[in-house]
């Protein structure tokens, strides 16, 4: 029987890079030490009123463009009316009629299959307090620490249609919009996390939200916890309920946090603090005009300029430190092959650790590294493979690595001999096999060489003198 | 001596300021033991401030401030229980430019809990008195204001504010002029909301002169108030000749009047008429709709701003026992008075998904229409007048018999006004049964001058 | 027949909303009196608002925006100056469940 189909779709709030919040003039950077980056306003005291940031528009502007989306012209503010700690007015003022922009859509390459992945629509809104559970998890916590630094943050929130079929294109989805983010200079991976609502349905089921998912990959986990969940609720026949779920990154589960019997009341109103966004053609014509490259005309340009293929380029443009780390690496060498060594042997390593290049500290000129190495003869290739990893491992650069380890090539005959002379007397069936005519027997014995020798072996020359060797 | 003589007088060094404040305090304490008008005298920090005094417009001049505006290390309650203890951090800006033009803040007036009621009897503190009886309410929610203005002697100006019509109400009662200015006019910033929409700060004084005095200081755009108008301010000083004026008479707005409130009203427009004035006879036929519509936006507002008072940061607290529900549930139970509870009940009830488009979004539209029957009416006529108020000022023990339902409905003749957010005035003219009576007059938005024109000419 | 006003279980459900307890003296009291005051809204439908927007304000301001600059924040004793609930510079509040 065929597994019953999923469809998730996501909420997702990006933290946008301003110099100040939404509505103060607190900056939005500095937020280590609690409660330093906080006023009157976005502490909510009473009688204070909001600032709209005008440069939260031009930024949400650049992205709803980005997204192919339609604009709304004329926008209020509303109060989004409901109590908890982490909100200061315990409203959150935000769009809800009428939100900046509408019917985008986000073009996905997944597994192959280039999809459209449909966006309902972006808005502006502002962030609330962080809150720390104290005495455990927030099902156990005796009380609540609460640091408005965040309170205030803009963020804009990007509504998908439900059309991600699984927890992975989940995923590939978020790098795909933070890449897009990144590109366009909005969102800062390194001080703002991203946190997402995803709502889940499995064939047709009643759908969970699970609310405030941190990061990129805890999603891809917390989507298929659920969609596990719910299969087997659904094998046991076990009713669903349309719920409310939070999900734990610690112990991987999720836990019902409410069940909603209908429409949540959030008595909506127009906030008549702030006065109502006018969206002019010049602003989104001038928004437009100085929209930079963005990931998908990058790709265009890899395959066209540099003849990479869809897949490599595809890597680079998702991860924009990626597609820089490579454009940078290119003013010493060729394309195709800084590509290929980025996308198998960089990503490779990347991708076993679970970290992005940002994280891994490799660095352009410590990359480069590898390359003159090999063309100086000091490396083999087969040795640079192994310097990536150890680059990525230990976090010591190419050159640094040589020197530790005393690698060098070896390439001249006198150097090679013996181990030649070693593995043609311990592996006398495949001389046999090689003097009876099987090719394949003389890459077993270069092989065996380059083991012998850690790697450090010319393969050319001793593939030339294991030939030698045995006439 | 009125205030415009008194600072002309601290500015020449005339006036002994240190020695006028301290017996300005000792008797302030004597009327408040008799009147109730503040929930706080603020004597140290007046004082304070007389060390180091601008030598502005309002230099050396004693003002009051109603009590839902932040005034920066003193208490400021806003009449409730739930920010009994709420010293705001920084100065309402009307504050913030009153110090800043050498006014001294002398104490924080009586009001009805966040402005929810027009008889200051809906206060967690106290009850100002009416000064022409004391069994009788001083109107409200400005009712401290429109209070301390009548009983003061001294030179004095009172800072109050009107949602749906408290400044003209205590005016009325007390029989002193309150100015409420053009929605926008004055920053909110600092002024504990009670309907952002609606809210307008606005001075009361004895005289309309003194009025023009402090409009001109606390009137101007506010970066800290984007909803504040940008529009340059006038010197409203510098007044005009009434001569030519046209005055409306809504003729809506003398129906339900009792005649000898309505009579007196009448005289004072004859009055106006014979300095040349011209009037005539207008309608605004949406009057009987602007009850429940101002009720229903004023509460839907209202709701959403109470909600961050909730035991956490600045409001009422307590031990932190029982989850985020239990905790807020409890502290939101024991700080907020009755009328505010019925008021954020109503407020939730009438913006609730089911209930939106029928009261919150219905009431909006009928507002639409409110403000469309003024806008006709001001393409004829350059000033409306009626009464201020529909009745004299009640007694207590008569306003207890009330039901909040009939409360509101004292409320017929202002509420429309406030909701078009055009500026009135409100100055005595005359008594019936001993009693003040207003006559209210209304402009077009930005208008004010007009007003301090007739005000003027008509009070002084 | 449709309850006039407002049923006892649909006030304690829109004060739950608002958090507030209502005490059972409240609750008879408000009853009437909220439901009074409900039936009084009514009268809005009666007003012909087809084709007519609302009015969010009296006078419409339109894009009043700030510039992206920093200012000033509250120094740590203006943020702290109004509560007890407070600890190594966080807020206290109640917990979640």
């Amino acid at each position: 029987m065929a597994e019953p189909k999923t469809i998730i779709g996501l909420e997702t709030h990006v933290q946008l890079n301003t110099n100040t919040k939404l509505f103060c003039n607190c900056p939005t950077t500095g937020l280590d030490k609690p409660n330093t980056r906080v006023c009157d306003v976005c502490l909510g005291f009473p009688g204070t009123k909001p600032r709209f940031n005008r440069m939260v528009l031009e930024k949400a502007v650049a992205v709803a463009l980005a997204l192919n989306c339609k604009f709304n012209k004329l926008m209020p503010w509303a109060r989004k009316s409901y109590f908890y700690p982490d909100m200061s007015k315990n409203y959150q003022i935000t769009q809800y009629d009428v939100p900046l922009a509408y019917n985008g859509y986000l073009m996905l390459d997944f597994e192959g299959r280039k999809k459209r992945i449909r966006i309902r629509r972006v808005h502006i809104e502002e962030d609330p307090a962080r809150i720390i559970h104290v005495g455990g998890s927030i099902m156990k916590a005796d009380y609540v620490q609460v640091d408005y630094n965040r309170s205030g943050i803009p963020l804009i929130e990007v509504v998908t249609e439900p059309d991600l079929s699984s927890p992975a294109e989940a995923r590939a989805y978020l790098n795909k919009l933070i890449s897009i983010l990144e590109h366009l200079g909005v969102y800062d991976a390194a001080n703002f996390v991203l946190r997402s609502d995803g709502n889940v349905n499995v064939a047709g089921t009643k759908r969970a939200e699970v609310k405030n998912i941190s990061g990129v990959k805890t999603v891809e986990k917390a989507m298929a916890y659920e969609v596990t969940r719910h299969r087997n609720l659904l094998r046991r026949g076990a009713a669903l309920k349309q719920e409310t779920r939070h999900y734990n990154p610690k112990t991987g589960l999720t836990h019902s946090l409410r069940v909603k019997e209908t429409e949540e009341e959030y008595g909506y109103i127009i906030d008549p603090d702030l006065s109502w966004i006018k969206l002019s053609n010049e602003l989104i014509s001038r928004v437009r005009k100085s929209l930079p490259e963005l990931p998908d005309e990058r790709a265009k340009r890899f395959i066209k300029d540099y003849k990479l293929n869809v897949e490599q380029a595809g890597t680079l443009i998702n991860d924009k430190s990626l597609a820089d780390f490579f454009e940078e690496c290119l003013k010493k060498h060729n394309p195709l092959l800084i590509a290929k060594w980025i996308v198998t042997e960089l990503m490779k390593s990347l991708n076993y650790h679970s970290i992005s290049l940002r994280e891994s500290g490799v660095t352009v000129k410590g990359f480069l590294e590898l390359f003159s190495l090999m063309d100086d003869g000091i490396i083999t290739s087969r040795m640079a493979k192994e310097l990536v990893k150890d680059y990525v491992d230990l976090k010591k650069t190419p050159k640094q690595l040589v020197r530790a380890k005393g690698l060098k090539r070896i390439s001249r005959a006198e150097d090679l001999l013996s181990t030649i002379k070693k593995v043609i007397k311990n592996n006398s069936s495949a001389v046999r096999d090689y003097k009876s005519g099987q090719g394949r027997a003389l890459h077993f014995l270069i092989g065996q060489v380059m083991k012998e020798t850690g790697g450090q072996a010319e393969p050319g020359k001793v593939r030339e003198l294991i030939k030698k060797s045995l006439k | 001596m009125n205030a415009v003589e008194f600072i002309s007088k601290a500015r020449r060094g005339e006036i002994d300021l240190k020695r006028f404040y301290r017996q300005l305090f000792s008797k302030l304490h004597d009327i408040n033991d008799k009147y109730e008008c503040f929930i706080t005298i603020c004597r140290d920090e007046a004082l304070k401030q007389l060390k180091n005094l601008p030598r502005g417009r309002l230099y050396g001049l004693p003002v009051s401030v109603k009590d839902a505006l932040c005034t920066k290390g003193i208490k400021t309650t806003a009449g409730s229980r739930i920010l009994g203890d709420y010293t705001p951090p920084f100065d309402s800006t009307a504050v913030a430019r009153i110090k800043a033009e050498g006014g001294v803040i002398i104490g924080k007036t009586c009001m009805d809990e966040f402005g929810f009621g027009g008889f200051s009897t809906n206060c967690a503190y106290k009850v100002p008195k009416n000064p022409h009886d004391l069994e009788r309410s001083c109107g409200g929610s400005s009712g401290g204001a429109g209070c301390i203005t009548s009983v003061l002697d001294e030179p004095h100006i009172a800072i109050g504010e009107s949602t749906g019509g408290s400044i003209t109400s205590p005016a009325s009662f007390c029989g002193v002029c309150g100015f409420t200015p053009t929605y926008g006019r004055v920053s909110r910033y600092g002024l504990i909301d009670y309907a952002n929409s609606l809210d307008k700060i606005g001075p009361m004084a004895k005289t309309v002169r003194e009025i023009a005095l402090m409009l001109k200081v606390i009137s101007g755009h506010d970066l800290k108030d984007q909803t504040s108008r940008m529009e340059k301010v006038p010197d409203y000083a510098r007044t005009g000749s009434v001569k030519g004026l046209r005055i409306g008479i809504p003729r809506e707005y003398f129906k339900d009047v009792p005649d000898d409130i309505s009579n007196t009203v009448w005289k004072a427009v004859k009055e106006l008429e014979s300095m040349g004035a011209r009037v005539k006879n207008v309608s605004l036929k949406t009057t009987k709709y602007s009850l429940p519509a101002y009720y229903v936006t004023a509460m839907c507002e209202a709701s959403t701003n109470l909600a961050r008072l909730c035991g956490m940061r600045y409001s009422l607290e307590a031990p932190l026992k029982g989850n985020f529900n239990e905790y807020f549930s409890k502290i939101r139970s024991k700080g907020f008075g009755q009328e505010a509870k019925r008021r954020i009940i109503l407020g939730t009830y009438a913006r609730m998904s089911g209930y939106r488009d029928k009261y919150y979004l219905q009431a909006l539209k009928v507002r639409t229409l409110i403000i469309r029957d003024f806008k006709q009416a001001f393409k004829t006529c350059d000033l409306l007048a009626a009464p201020s108020m529909p009745v004299i000022a009640p007694r207590f023990d008569e306003i207890e018999k009330l039901s909040p339902l009939e409360n509101y409905l004292m409320d017929i003749l202002t509420v429309a006004p406030n909701l078009a957010g055009i500026p009135m005035l409100s100055v005595p003219c005359g008594k019936v049964n001993g009693l003040p009576v207003g006559l209210h007059l209304m402009a077009d938005h930005l208008e004010e001058q007009k007003l301090i024109n007739a005000g003027v000419a008509y009070h002084g | 027949m449709p309850v006039k006003g407002i049923s006892r279980d649909e006030l304690l459900h829109v004060a739950g909303i608002a958090r507030l307890k209502l005490t059972g003296e409240e609750i008879e009291l408000f009853s009437k009196q909220v439901s009074d005051i409900i039936e009084w809204f009514k009268e809005l439908s009666k007003i012909k608002t087809a084709g007519v927007k609302p009015s969010f304000h009296a006078l419409e301001t339109i894009n009043v925006t700030r510039e992206d600059k920093a200012g000033e924040c509250f120094s740590k004793e203006q943020v702290f100056s109004n509560t007890d609930n407070k600890e190594k510079g966080f807020f206290k509040g109640p917990r979640i469940v």
